[in-house]
C-alpha cells in the first residue's frame, strides 16, 4: 500500500482536475483567427500531462481515453483519433513518471517536445489512412507552441493547484 | 522506494499497464474503422453529439456576446452608410431581378410548351455559421438552425456565391455541415457553358475540387462554370459550385485531370442560405400546365378558323 493522502484533498484534487481538463477541452473548442488556429497547442494532452506527473494513480489510460472521446465528439474528428493519441501519451508519461518528474526543467521540456510530435506523426497516420491529403508544414507547429507554453502552463495550474488545496485545508 | 512502486504496483504492474494500453488502444483503431466505414458507430455518434450541444452554447457565447457589445457602440453614422450602400444594392439587384423574372417566366412557358419538368421553387432560410472550432480535417461546419428551426438532414447549403455543402447531423439548436471539400463527398455537377454532366469531388483541400470523370477530348476551358446538375436529387440544379482552375490533358489517359476552385468561401464564410423546396411548389405543378394546356389549344384552332 502506498502513502494514501488524506481522502479529503484526494476529493479536492479529482474536482480540481476535472475543472482543468474541462478548460482546456472548452479551449480547444475556442473559435480562433486562422494564424492563431495553426499553432493552437493541444491543451488536452498538455493538462493531462500535467497532472499526470504531478498526481499518482488519477490519470489513468483509461481516464485519457475518455477525454479523447469526448474530444472527437466535440471537434467531430474521427471517432478514436484523438483517444489513441492521448491513450499512447499518458501511457508513455505515466510509464517514465517516476524518471521524468526528477529531469531538470530543460530537458523536461525536450521529452515533451519528442512526446508531441509522436503524437503528431500518429495524427497525420491517421489522417493519411482516412484519405486526406498531407497536411501543410503548420501541421507541425502545434508540439512547438505547446513546449514553449509548457512552463507558464506548469506555472499557472501549480498556483491554481495550491490556492485549491489552501482553500481546502483553511 | 516510492518511485518504484508508483512504476506499477498501484495496480498491477508493468505488464497490466502495457495491457490496457493495447486494449484501449485497439478499441480506439476499432472505432476509427468503424466510424469511417459509416455504419452503426457513425449513427450512435450522431446520437451522442446532440449532447454536445450545450458545449458549443458554451464556447459560442462569448463571441456572441463581444459582437452584441460592438453592435452596440457602432456609430449612427457608420450604420447610415452601410444602409444606403446595402439600398442601392438592393435596387441594382431588383433591377437584376426584373429582368430574370421575365426570362423564368419565358423558360416555363417554354417548358410547359415541351411538357417537360416543372422546375420547383425552392425557399431560402438564413444561418449563420456558429464559431466553434472543429477539427480542421473534418471538414465540417457547425450552423446555428437546428430541427427547431426545421432544418432537415441532407438539406443543400450555399452561400452568397456558391454551393457549400449539404446538411448531415441535425440537432435542436445547430446542425453540421459537410463541405464538398470533403474526400467523402461527391457532387453531381456540370459545365454550364456545354452542358457536360459530370461529378466533383472533394479531395480535402478547402482550396479545390477534382473532376475526375471528364473525357479528354471535352470540350473544358479554364474559367468555366461548373454548376450542380441536379442529379442525385440532393442539390437542387442550377446553383453554381466551382469554376475550372486547370487542365491537365495527358496522352495515353482517359480522362483529363481538371481541378475546380469552389466559388463559395468554404473556410472564411460566415453567412449560410439553407435551401428547402417550398412546401407550395408541390401544389403548383398540377395547378400550372392545366393553365398553360388551355392556352396551347387555342391557337391552332385560331388558325383553323380563317
Amino acid at each position: 500500500m502506498n502513502v494514501r493522502l488524506p481522502t479529503g484533498i484526494r476529493r479536492d484534487r479529482r474536482s480540481v482536475i476535472a475543472v482543468t481538463l474541462l478548460v482546456a477541452l472548452l479551449l480547444s473548442l475556442l473559435p480562433l483567427p486562422s494564424w492563431l488556429q495553426a499553432i493552437w497547442p493541444y491543451w488536452v494532452a498538455l493538462v493531462l500531462v500535467y497532472w499526470c506527473l504531478e498526481t499518482q494513480g488519477v490519470i489513468t489510460v483509461g481516464l485519457a481515453f475518455t477525454c479523447g472521446i469526448l474530444l472527437d465528439l466535440f471537434t467531430g474528428s474521427l471517432l478514436g483519433q484523438h483517444a489513441l493519441s492521448l491513450v499512447i501519451i499518458i501511457y508513455l508519461v505515466d510509464r517514465f513518471r517516476a524518471r521524468l518528474r526528477f529531469f531538470p526543467p530543460w530537458q523536461q521540456l525536450v521529452i515533451l517536445l519528442a512526446l508531441l510530435v509522436n503524437d503528431r506523426v500518429i495524427q497525420l497516420w491517421i489522417i493519411t489512412l482516412s484519405g486526406d491529403p498531407l497536411p501543410s508544414l503548420d501541421f507541425w507547429l502545434p508540439p512547438i507552441a505547446g513546449t514553449l507554453l509548457w512552463p507558464w502552463l506548469f506555472i499557472v495550474l501549480d498556483r491554481y493547484r495550491g490556492a485549491m488545496r489552501r482553500r481546502s485545508a483553511s | 522506494m516510492r518511485s518504484d512502486a508508483g512504476k506499477g504496483s498501484r495496480f498491477f504492474g508493468p505488464p497490466a499497464q502495457t495491457a490496457r494500453l493495447m486494449i484501449y488502444g485497439l478499441v480506439a483503431v476499432v472505432l476509427m474503422a468503424m466510424d469511417y466505414r459509416g455504419g452503426f458507430v457513425s449513427q450512435v455518434r450522431k446520437t451522442v453529439e446532440r449532447a454536445a450541444e450545450p458545449v458549443y452554447h458554451v464556447v459560442e457565447w462569448p463571441v456572441r456576446a463581444t459582437r452584441g457589445v460592438i453592435d452596440q457602440f457602432r456609430s449612427r453614422h457608420s450604420l447610415r452608410m452601410e444602409n444606403e450602400a446595402l439600398q442601392q444594392q438592393i435596387l441594382l439587384q431588383q433591377a437584376e431581378l426584373q429582368r430574370l423574372e421575365t426570362l423564368s417566366r419565358e423558360n416555363e412557358r417554354l417548358r410547359a410548351l415541351f411538357e417537360g419538368a416543372q422546375t420547383l421553387a425552392f425557399q431560402y432560410r438564413f444561418a449563420e455559421l456558429v464559431r466553434v472550432e472543429l477539427d480542421p480535417f473534418s471538414h465540417r461546419v457547425l450552423i446555428d438552425r437546428g430541427s427547431a428551426d426545421g432544418v432537415v438532414e441532407g438539406q443543400a447549403v450555399i452561400d452568397g456565391a456558391g454551393v457549400m455543402g449539404q446538411v448531415e447531423s441535425v440537432y435542436l439548436h445547430f446542425s453540421s455541415v459537410r463541405l464538398i471539400s470533403d474526400p467523402n463527398h461527391a457532387l453531381p455537377v456540370q459545365f454550364s457553358r456545354t452542358g457536360l454532366r459530370t461529378v466533383a469531388f472533394g479531395f480535402g483541400e478547402t482550396g479545390a475540387l477534382d473532376l475526375p470523370n471528364v473525357p479528354l477530348q471535352a470540350d473544358v476551358r479554364e474559367g468555366d462554370l461548373v454548376v450542380t446538375s441536379g442529379l442525385g436529387e440532393r442539390f437542387p440544379g442550377g446553383y453554381p459550385v466551382a469554376r475550372v482552375a486547370s487542365i491537365v490533358r495527358e496522352e495515353g489517359q482517359t480522362f483529363a485531370q481538371v481541378l475546380a476552385q469552389p466559388l463559395a468561401a468554404l473556410d472564411r464564410g460566415r453567412e449560410v442560405l439553407l435551401i428547402a423546396p417550398l412546401e407550395a411548389a408541390a401544389e403548383e405543378p398540377p395547378g400550372s400546365p392545366s393553365e398553360s394546356r388551355p392556352d396551347v389549344p387555342p391557337e391552332p384552332e385560331a388558325e383553323v378558323n380563317p
